[in-house]
């Protein structure tokens, strides 16, 4: 059986861990810490502005020009990966690549997303729509007040305004406790009881037709927490994501990790990877960061799924130099003149599209266009070209990434 | 990270120093405040008294210098859970083991330092094991002891043995096998020497069938207890002692341990929490692997025997937290997988809330019996009669929470091999 | 319009200005404080919070030496909550000639500034990530203030006293009339009015800005030279005491730990325009060079914010204009009286913060003189609220706080621990505030997210107030995540860039902050928090380059 490792555990190196499984190949994914999804707002973004806002994003894709990262990594892998993502998930994801929802955010602009989980859609609203928008006292990350008159000021994407209040509720989620994380309030919800007792607390207060904006705070392992809630208040209900951490990122990631265990992915987490071994041009090992001496993992093949500058798979030094911290792997961008600038409102910093350039079987190329590595992969937010949050198109591109490089392992060591 | 100079800190006062000053805040710049810590953090999730890894922890420590002000730290029980899920590097629990210890210096309690004293208590109860059991699990006795030492009366504590390991391998006949395949070190620790008797015992038959000499050199205690506890200064000595021992025996070498607690000091806990910079101890920690570790080694290697008979049943397992920090991932649950028709289910529970000895504590029992409790109710409905778990504290703790019989993995192993 | 009559206007709310409101207030005149953005903003708020012990200046500069030691022990006294008695070290680093640390001690004796030398290998056991290769070293009393506390301290002092504090309040003009001052006029920046105030007599303590006001009363120039410096903040504090170089002062000399970092400082450039600072690349990689011979490995530790300030020198002839650092830092005062045959006008220039009470002691008796009245300076001799006579400041305090309150209160700025009653408070006392006046006040957003978590919380929590509407709440956002942005990008490396990746994630990403929709005309005209303020412009025009 071929061995393959994974490094890193977001989206990208979830993706490809479980397809590579189910592939018929034996799979170690080594991570630092959990990866990435928690800190994410727990949908699927594939392209949300080109610079104007996006309505069908794998149409906008398929357009796309030459240097996008999308472009090598294929319209097709990103269909491929959505329809397979939808697959690991059933419960978690909804959507059609052909139309983006257009979802409130906790600021209470409007966020182009592709696949959203159930429990938000409710959320992409209609001219007219009467909403109600209910924040917790006890939890200081969502300020329905904010949300709600920026709301309302907002002219939807597809036409009119809606009319949006809202409520603040005292409700606490444990006793005693005036300062709860989203996920405390999660956890609470997990209990049928604490949701019929939310639901009584402001059900007096509700208006007919209002449908009902809620944190996303409903439940963290019992998926139809939400429904419940609605069914209680007899209101639509639709979840807003918050910062980190993100309960909707945490019950992705919970139900990817499950899935890749059940598969029979071996999971090292809490370590670094910090050296490697390559001869002829093939990576023989990886080495992980344990106390005293550290420790090697031998395999056929390796996928770098760590991320970009966030996670420190990319590194700026204070000379400015910028190096990818593992292979030392060329980067693409690196040299940009200047690679940060000083108008937070002027587009995109140069520094955050640096990155790795790959090949159509998404291995890192060298200058001169052959792969550095024969059996070295990348997918996600260290493949260069864009930095995904303005463009909202960086879980698309991680898991089109991760397909195509889980594909390509899985035929070449076939 | 911040480079800090790596300076030796091997005796006790350079041990406190160091956690007041370098390593403490080694790994603080690389904190984002992402939270993912506290996401996963077993004592915050069930009681608000905690204010959580993250802001006891990278937080706090900017506004730490001199005298301790933020006593509620105490209630992190150093399970390590946070620095293995910082995806940044931090070194969480390592940071509040150091402020804790630094807190305590002016006014260890007691009971911080009796409950440390394993092998001492282990050497205490061996001789009368009958009464000492009998004393453990009398409950006046045990109410008395709460109201003097403040160790909660329902606390799990150790099931005294009346032979010590030790004394069974020396009196034992000499294995039939003729090794073939060399020589290794085994190291008990204290649970194993005088507790946890019959896992060492198991531990060492498999081992001598597959073809190993095991020596098992005369050992004290490893000081994790101690160091938890924050006697930074009677563990370093423990540590270096240790070392000592084991290298005893001889250079070069694989010394195996089944109490996964004890290995993760060695490993790494002495040098990352204390600051205990010191050959001896680079040269152990090196050599030094866990049991289940060792075998999915051999098995990876391709030369671990496979002739498992079939064990038709369905067992819960635990990966306890010092384990999972060693950055091994899960190694009995690939090893256990090689058994035929036997099922094993991780409980894929964060914590069964012992984390050594906080869930001793009188004021810590209940956080700790509310950590462990998804945990107890896993094992109790994957099966009521057996369970498996790497350490001894944390068997101890399920086993006394939930009833249900709590094993090392090698006693499946054991067992699979036909051994006993 | 607004019309004001009292004795004496004050002009610039830094904390020259502050020392001086207060001094004439408890002189028993009647005052107003004119400053056109918030108070200790200028300068004032822009330097590395050192409170000189006078070490510094023992070789290059007696009798400020002989000041700073007097001013310090008045000062660590009555405003003891905004200041840290942290005592700090003069090191011979390698390289560094050892004997300067002999003429060090000699001066230190001269000029009565407490000094002693300890051994290395003390200095390396208090402060373990120095250099290991210091070949001495000297304790002093150093401590660090904070800038904002002390000058707020100084300006509620004065208002209890009965003076009137106009933050936001932009000079326009200053009438004059048979060569003597009438009338000084402002325009209140966040109601657009205009406001009058009669006087006889102005002190123009605009520091850096001091030409600028002396011009408006028709005065020939003053010949300000402003030297720019630059600090950047480190993300903990590497040390616990003030470490300083133990050399002739030079650029990047000195390591302050304030609050909860420690601050690296500073260059000296000279600047045409206090208003257009800029953060040049080459000076952030000297501060760097310099931290190193400091503290080895500073490169590699994480820098959160970077800015720059500019000394209010006023020009003495004896030197090179160019060369800033060797011109007196002691204070100046110009009798517009002599100089131009203007009455009723009174420029102080120079000085340094640690000074700032006894600046304000000469430039009150100089006015005193000129009015021909006997009132006596009492400002050394009384505390100021709230915590003046209380216990230093210590960098545990609010953790203590936080402590004792978590049961009660949320914690909105987590890196600093400000609770979210610490933010309603200072909203009430200050309605019209901008998130940065709030911030110097509380500290919010200047720990290592830099904004990233407490921001949209602040924002929230200020709409639900009820003293902002939903388009300057945004505005207000915007404009906080913009102004951070400044101080972050010339310093962005290492860690620091980790942290902007995840925060990027979080206002780009997850909240999609830039599609807010914008301030709506038809609804009411663009709110004034959008158009440039002085300070906004200055911020933007300080990291042009």
């Amino acid at each position: 059986m071929s061995r393959v490792v994974v490094i890193g555990a977001g989206l990208a190196g979830l993706v490809a861990a479980n397809r590579l499984a189910a592939g018929g190949a034996k799979v170690v994914l080594l991570s630092k810490g959990l990866g990435g999804l928690q800190l994410g707002q727990g949908t699927i973004d594939v392209f949300g502005y080109a610079p104007e806002r996006v309505s069908n994003p794998i149409r906008t894709v398929q357009a796309l020009p030459g240097t996008h990262p999308y472009t090598r990594v294929g319209a097709t892998n990103l269909l491929a990966g959505l329809a397979y993502l939808k697959e690991l998930v059933p419960d978690l994801l909804v959507g059609d690549p052909e139309a983006n929802y257009q979802l409130p955010t906790a600021v209470g602009a409007i966020r182009p997303t592709c696949l959203a989980q159930p429990s938000m859609v409710a959320g992409n609203l209609g001219a007219g729509d009467r909403v109600v928008i209910v924040g917790l006292r006890q939890l200081k990350d969502f300020h329905p007040q904010l949300v709600a008159e920026n709301l309302a000021r907002t002219d939807l994407p597809s036409g009119g305004r809606a009319k949006v209040r809202h409520l603040l509720v005292d409700f606490p989620a444990r006793e005693g406790e005036i300062d709860s994380s989203a996920l405390t309030y999660a956890r609470a919800f997990d209990d049928p009881g604490v949701r019929e007792r939310f639901a009584r607390a402001f059900i007096g207060e509700l208006e007919s037709d209002e449908i009902v904006g809620l944190p996303a705070v409903l439940g963290v392992s019992d998926p139809n927490a939400w429904r419940h809630v609605a069914e209680k208040l007899g209101h639509p209900v639709f979840e807003i994501p918050l910062p980190p951490p993100s309960v909707p990122g945490i019950r992705l990631n919970e139900a990817l990790t499950a899935s890749a265990k059940a598969a029979g992915v071996r999971f090292v987490p809490g370590t670094r990877v910090f050296d490697f071994r390559a001869s002829d041009r093939r990576v023989g090992s990886v080495t992980i960061a344990v106390e005293p001496a550290g420790r090697e993992f031998a395999a056929d093949a390796f996928v770098l799924a760590g991320g970009g500058f966030e996670s420190g798979a990319l590194e700026l030094d204070s000379h400015g130099r910028v190096r990818e911290t593992l292979f030392g792997l060329p980067l693409e961008g690196a040299d940009a003149v200047p690679l940060i600038h000083g108008d937070y409102w002027g587009g995109e910093q140069p520094l955050f599209t640096v990155g790795v350039r790959v090949g159509s079987d998404l291995k890192p190329l060298d200058a001169s266009g052959k792969p550095v590595y024969d059996n070295l992969w990348a997918a996600g937010g260290i493949i260069a070209g864009s930095a995904g949050w303005a463009e909202k198109c960086g879980d698309g591109i991680a898991l089109a990434s991760a397909m195509a490089a889980a594909d390509s392992i899985l035929k070449e060591l076939s | 990270m911040t480079e800090v100079n790596d300076r030796p800190a091997t005796t006790a006062k350079a041990g406190l120093e160091f956690a007041g000053h370098e390593l403490s805040r080694a790994s603080l710049d690389s904190c984002v405040k992402c939270t993912i810590c506290e996401t996963q953090c077993p004592v915050s999730a069930v009681t608000p008294l905690f204010t959580g890894p993250k802001f006891i922890g990278p937080q706090a420590e900017r506004f730490r210098n001199g005298e301790s002000v933020d006593h509620s730290l105490d209630y992190c029980s150093s399970c390590g859970t946070c620095t293995l899920v910082c995806p940044q590097g931090v070194q969480v629990a390592e940071l509040n083991s150091q402020a804790r210890a630094v807190m305590k210096a002016d006014h260890m309690p007691i009971r911080d330092r009796l409950v440390s004293q394993t092998t001492l208590m282990g050497k205490l109860m061996t001789p009368v094991a009958p009464l000492a059991r009998w004393a453990l699990g009398n409950k006046p006795i045990r109410t008395l002891m709460e109201a003097a030492v403040k160790v909660h009366r329902d606390a799990p504590m150790p099931p005294a043995q009346s032979q010590t390991f030790q004394s069974w391998f020396a009196s034992r006949p000499r294995p039939a096998t003729v090794p073939t395949r060399g020589t290794l070190v085994f190291f008990h620790g204290c649970a194993g020497g005088y507790f946890e008797v019959e896992t060492s015992k198991k531990t060492v038959e498999v081992l001598e069938h597959l073809g190993y000499e095991v020596l098992v050199p005369r050992q004290g205690c490893c000081g994790l207890a101690q160091q938890s506890n924050g006697l930074f200064d009677e563990a370093t000595a423990s540590v270096l002692k240790l070392c000592d021992d084991l290298r005893s025996s001889g250079k070069d070498l694989t010394i195996i341990s089944s109490s996964g607690s004890c290995t993760g000091m060695l490993k790494h806990e002495a040098h990352e929490i204390m600051g205990v910079s010191d050959d001896r101890l680079a040269d152990v920690g090196t050599r030094i692997r866990d049991t289940m570790e060792f075998l999915l080694d051999l098995h990876d290697a391709g030369e671990l025997p496979t002739d498992f008979a079939p064990m038709p049943m369905t067992v819960p397992y635990h990966a306890p937290c010092q384990l999972k920090s060693q950055g091994i991932g899960k190694p009995a649950l690939e090893v256990l997988r090689l058994i035929p028709e036997l099922t094993v289910v991780d409980s894929e529970k964060v914590c069964c809330g012992i984390a050594g000895t906080y869930g001793l504590k009188k004021e810590k029992y209940e956080i700790a019996q509310a950590v462990g409790r998804p945990l107890f109710e896993m094992v109790k409905a994957t099966n009521p009669d057996l369970a498996l778990c790497d350490t001894e504290t944390c068997r101890w703790q399920i086993e006394q929470s939930s009833g249900v019989k709590t094993v090392h993995p090698i006693w499946m192993i054991h067992a699979a091999y036909g051994l006993g | 319009m607004r019309k004001l009559a009292v004795d004496v206007v004050v002009i610039g709310g830094g904390s020259t200005g502050a020392g001086v409101v207060r001094d004439v207030a408890m002189r028993g005149y009647s005052t107003v404080l004119v400053e056109r953005a918030d108070l200790g903003q200028g300068t004032t708020g822009r330097f590395h919070g050192l409170l000189h012990s006078g070490g510094r200046y023992v070789v290059s500069d007696p009798l400020s030496a002989t000041e700073c030691a007097q001013e310090n022990a008045i000062l660590s006294r009555i405003q003891a909550g905004a200041i840290e008695t942290t005592g700090g070290y003069f090191v011979c680093c390698p390289g560094d000639d050892p004997a300067f640390a002999d003429k060090f001690l000699a001066g230190a004796a001269a000029t009565g500034v407490p000094a002693r030398e300890v051994s290395v290998g003390e200095a390396l056991r208090n402060e373990p990530r120095l250099n290991p290769g210091i070949t001495r070293a000297i304790e002093v009393q150093d401590g660090t203030v904070d800038g904002w506390q002390l000058v707020w301290g100084a300006a509620n002092s004065a208002r209890h006293y009965g003076a009137e504090i106009l933050t936001y309040h932009a000079v326009t003009k200053i009438d004059t009339a048979d060569g003597a001052v009438t009338a000084v006029h402002c325009t209140d920046l966040k109601r657009g009015e205009d406001v009058v105030i009669e006087t006889g007599f102005v002190l123009n303590c605009g520091g850096p800005w001091a030409g600028q006001i002396a011009a408006m009363a028709g005065a020939h120039p003053v010949d300000v030279v402003p030297g720019r410096g630059i600090m950047i903040a480190m993300n903990h504090r590497l040390v616990n005491r003030v470490v300083n170089r133990c050399i002739y002062p030079a650029d990047g000399d000195i390591l302050v730990p304030v609050h909860t970092v420690s601050i690296i400082g500073t260059t000296d450039v000279k600047v045409d325009d206090p208003d257009h600072l800029a953060i040049e690349p080459d000076e952030v990689q000297q501060m760097l060079d310099a931290g190193e011979v400091l503290i080895p490995g500073f490169r590699n530790s994480r820098a959160l914010h970077a800015w720059a300030g500019a000394r209010p020198l006023i020009k003495d002839n004896r030197v090179a204009a160019a060369d800033t650092r060797h011109m007196s830092r002691g204070m100046a005062v110009i009798d517009h009286t002599e100089r131009d045959g203007l009455d009723g006008m009174l420029t102080i220039g120079g000085g340094k913060l640690t000074t700032y009470r006894l600046m304000a002691e000469h430039i009150v008796d100089a006015m005193c003189d000129k009015l021909g009245e006997k009132r006596a300076c009492r400002t050394a001799e009384e505390d100021m609220p709230p915590s003046g006579a209380g216990k230093n400041y210590v960098v545990t305090h609010r953790l203590e706080e936080r402590e004792h309150d978590r049961f009660t209160e949320q914690i909105i700025c987590e890196c600093e621990l400000m609770s979210r009653k610490m933010l309603t408070d200072a909203l009430a006392a200050q309605p019209n505030g901008s998130f940065d006046d709030l911030r110097r006040q509380l500290r919010l957003g200047m720990g290592p997210c830099q904004g990233g978590f407490c921001s949209m919380r602040a924002t929230g929590i200020a709409l639900e107030t009820g003293h902002i509407d939903i388009e300057r709440a945004t505005a207000l956002l915007r404009l906080f995540l913009k102004n951070r942005w400044l101080g972050l990008w010339p310093i962005l490396y290492g860690d620091q860039v980790r942290q902007t990746a995840l925060d990027n994630w979080i206002f780009a990403g997850t909240l999609d902050v830039e599609h807010l929709p914008p301030p709506d005309p038809s609804v009411r005209p663009e709110p004034e928090i959008e158009k440039k303020t002085p300070v906004a412009a200055v911020m933007e025009a300080g990291v042009r380059s």
